[in-house]
C-alpha cells in the first residue's frame, strides 16, 4: 500500500530492524500507545507515529502491534522479512 | 462434567487478552472461553469504520488473530453458546443448552448489550443496532439499497454512522435527544465543531427532540417526532447507548452497580471469580472511585491484567483510558475521567476558529481528563501526566495557550521527581 511510514529499529539484541505504520489502516484506536507509550503516539490526523523505535523491548513491541484492531504495525526482521502481522 | 482450571466467559477482546496472557503464562493449564457469537476474536472497532465499510480494507481483515487461533492453543471455545447461571459454591457454569461446566476461576467478560430502543415501531425491519459483526453485515447489506437514513443519538455510534452514511451519498437526518452532539461529555463548542462537519457533508441535525414512533407497515417507511415533524426513511440506526444483562448471574451473589463490581485487581466479592471490560465496574486506583468504560483499549489492558492476576500474579488495574474517533475531517479524543462535574475545573485550548479545541479538565491541582478535537497528538501526553499525578495548579495560562508544548510540564516533572 502506499500510505505507509517507515521506521527503523537499531535496538541491540533486539530482532525486529523495522517498524511500519499503514497509515490508510490506522484508525487512532491507540492501543500501541495502551501498550508502548515510550514507543507510539497520534498525530493530529488520529494517526499512529512512532516517537521511539528503540525503547521498547521485542516482546512490547509485539504485543503493541498484535493489540492493534486494524493490523496497521507491520514489523520486520533484519533480513527484511514480516514477522507481524504473519 | 467438564472442569477447567480457567473458565471465560465472553470472546471479545477483554476476554480474548486473559485467555492469551492465561496461555502465555501456562502451557499446560486447561482453559475453556465460551462466546455468545460463534466467531474467534475479531476487530469490534473496524465494524463501524467506512474503509471497511466500503471495502477499502478487505473483510478478512476483521479476524485478529484467525479463525483457528483456540484450537492452535489448546483452549476449549464453546462458539454460539451463553451462559445462563453461576453457582459460586461448587463453582459450576451452566450454559442455556444445559451443559454444566465446572471451574477452578472464572472470568466474567461478557460485554454489555447495544441498549433496546423501547418505542412504537422500533421492531420493523430496517431498525439496526451496531454492537456484533452479524449488525455490521446487516448494515453494509442494507447500505447499498438505502435512500435516506437516520441516525438516533449524540454520541459514538452516530457519529461514525453518519459519517459512513454521507459518503455513502444517502440522504441523511440525525436525531438528537440532547442540545448538541455528545452533551454532556462534551461542551457546546465542541458539540457545535463536530455537528459542522457533518452539515457541510451533507448530513441535517435534529436537536431537543425524541422519536415518537416508527412509521410503517414491516419495513420502515420514516419516523415520527414529538414535535410532530416526519422524516421519511428506509433505515435507521440507534445509537442510544448500551445496557448490562445482569439476569444469568443475578442469583449468585455477585456484587453489581451499573456493572460487575470490583476491586483494582480486577477480582469481585466472589471466590476466584474476575471481571474485565466493558461489564467491568472497577475501583480506579487513578480516580479514587469505582467506574466503568467501554472501550478496544480498556477492554484489552484489562483483559491482560484479569488475566495476570489470574494466573497468580498479583498486578493492579492503574491506567489512563482513551479511545478516539474520527470521520469527515475532524478527530474527536477522549482521555482519562471526561464525566462533567461540579468539582471540575476547564481550561479551553484552542478554538473552533484555529479548528482546533481541547478541554483540560482538571479536579484540585491535578489532570483528570480531557477531550480534543483536532488535537489527538496530545493524547498521550496528557494521559502521561494525569498517570504522574502532575501538579499543574499554577499552569492555566500555559495549559491555555494551545501552542504551548505540554512536554514541558513532563519535563519539568520528571526532573523533579
Amino acid at each position: 500500500m502506499a500510505n505507509q511510514k517507515e521506521y527503523v529499529r537499531n535496538k541491540v539484541d533486539s530482532s525486529i530492524s523495522k517498524i511500519v505504520i499503514d497509515r490508510d489502516l490506522c484508525i487512532g484506536a491507540a492501543s500501541c500507545i495502551a501498550v508502548s507509550g515510550s514507543t507510539f503516539e497520534l498525530d493530529n490526523e488520529n494517526k499512529a507515529v512512532v516517537i521511539g523505535a528503540d525503547t521498547a523491548d521485542d516482546e512490547t513491541l509485539k504485543m503493541a502491534a498484535e493489540s492493534c484492531p486494524t493490523k496497521a504495525i507491520l514489523l520486520f526482521d533484519k533480513s527484511g522479512k514480516q514477522i507481524y502481522p504473519a | 462434567m467438564e472442569k477447567y482450571q480457567y473458565l471465560i466467559i465472553g470472546g471479545g477482546v477483554a476476554g480474548f487478552t486473559a485467555a492469551e496472557t492465561l496461555r502465555q503464562k501456562d502451557a499446560a493449564s486447561s482453559i475453556a472461553v465460551i462466546n455468545s457469537e460463534p466467531y474467534a476474536l475479531y476487530s469490534r472497532v473496524m465494524l463501524s469504520k467506512p474503509d471497511f465499510f466500503f471495502g477499502k480494507i478487505p473483510f478478512d481483515k476483521i479476524w485478529m488473530r484467525g479463525q483457528d487461533w483456540y484450537e492452535k492453543n489448546n483452549i476449549n471455545f464453546f462458539g454460539g453458546k451463553t451462559a445462563a447461571s453461576l453457582d459460586p459454591n461448587n463453582k459450576i457454569v451452566k450454559l442455556s443448552d444445559g451443559l454444566e461446566l465446572g471451574y477452578e476461576k472464572l472470568l466474567i467478560a461478557t460485554g454489555v448489550c447495544a441498549r433496546k430502543w423501547n418505542i412504537s415501531g422500533s421492531e420493523k425491519e430496517g431498525v439496526y443496532y451496531l454492537r456484533n459483526i452479524d449488525d455490521g453485515k446487516k448494515i453494509m447489506e442494507a447500505i447499498k439499497t438505502a435512500k435516506r437514513a437516520v441516525a438516533i443519538g449524540g454520541g459514538f455510534i452516530s457519529f461514525e454512522m453518519a459519517d459512513l452514511l454521507a459518503l455513502a451519498k444517502i440522504d441523511t437526518s440525525v436525531v438528537i435527544r440532547e442540545n448538541y452532539f455528545w452533551e454532556p461529555t462534551l461542551d457546546e463548542t465542541s458539540g457545535k465543531m463536530i455537528e459542522k462537519v457533518l452539515t457541510n457533508n451533507g448530513v441535517k441535525i435534529i436537536n431537543n427532540v425524541e422519536v415518537q414512533e416508527v412509521m410503517g407497515a414491516d419495513k420502515v417507511e420514516g419516523i415520527v417526532l414529538k414535535d410532530g415533524r416526519k422524516i421519511e426513511c428506509d433505515m435507521v440506526i440507534c445509537g442510544i447507548g448500551v445496557a448490562c444483562d445482569f439476569n444469568w448471574f443475578v442469583s449468585s451473589g455477585i456484587k453489581t452497580n451499573r456493572g460487575i463490581l470490583a476491586n483494582e485487581y480486577l477480582q469481585t466479592n466472589l471466590p476466584d471469580v474476575w471481571t474485565a471490560g466493558d461489564i467491568a465496574e472497577y475501583n480506579d486506583l487513578l480516580l479514587e472511585e469505582n467506574i466503568q468504560l467501554g472501550n478496544w483499549v480498556n477492554a484489552h489492558e484489562q483483559g491482560r491484567i484479569a488475566g495476570l492476576n489470574m494466573a497468580g500474579v498479583h498486578e493492579p488495574f492503574k491506567f489512563v483510558s482513551f479511545y478516539t474517533t474520527q470521520g469527515l475531517g475532524i478527530s474527536i479524543a477522549f482521555v482519562g475521567d471526561t464525566r462533567p462535574g461540579e468539582d471540575r475545573i476547564i481550561i479551553k485550548r484552542g478554538s473552533p476558529e484555529i479548528n482546533s479545541y481541547a478541554r483540560i479538565i482538571i479536579v484540585g491541582k491535578e489532570l483528570v481528563g480531557a477531550t480534543l478535537i483536532n488535537r489527538t497528538s496530545e493524547l498521550s501526553l496528557i494521559a502521561k501526566l494525569i498517570e504522574n499525578n502532575v501538579d499543574v495548579s499554577q499552569k492555566y495560562k500555559e495549559l491555555a495557550d494551545p501552542n504551548f508544548d505540554l512536554r514541558e510540564l513532563l519535563v519539568a516533572e520528571i526532573k523533579v521527581n
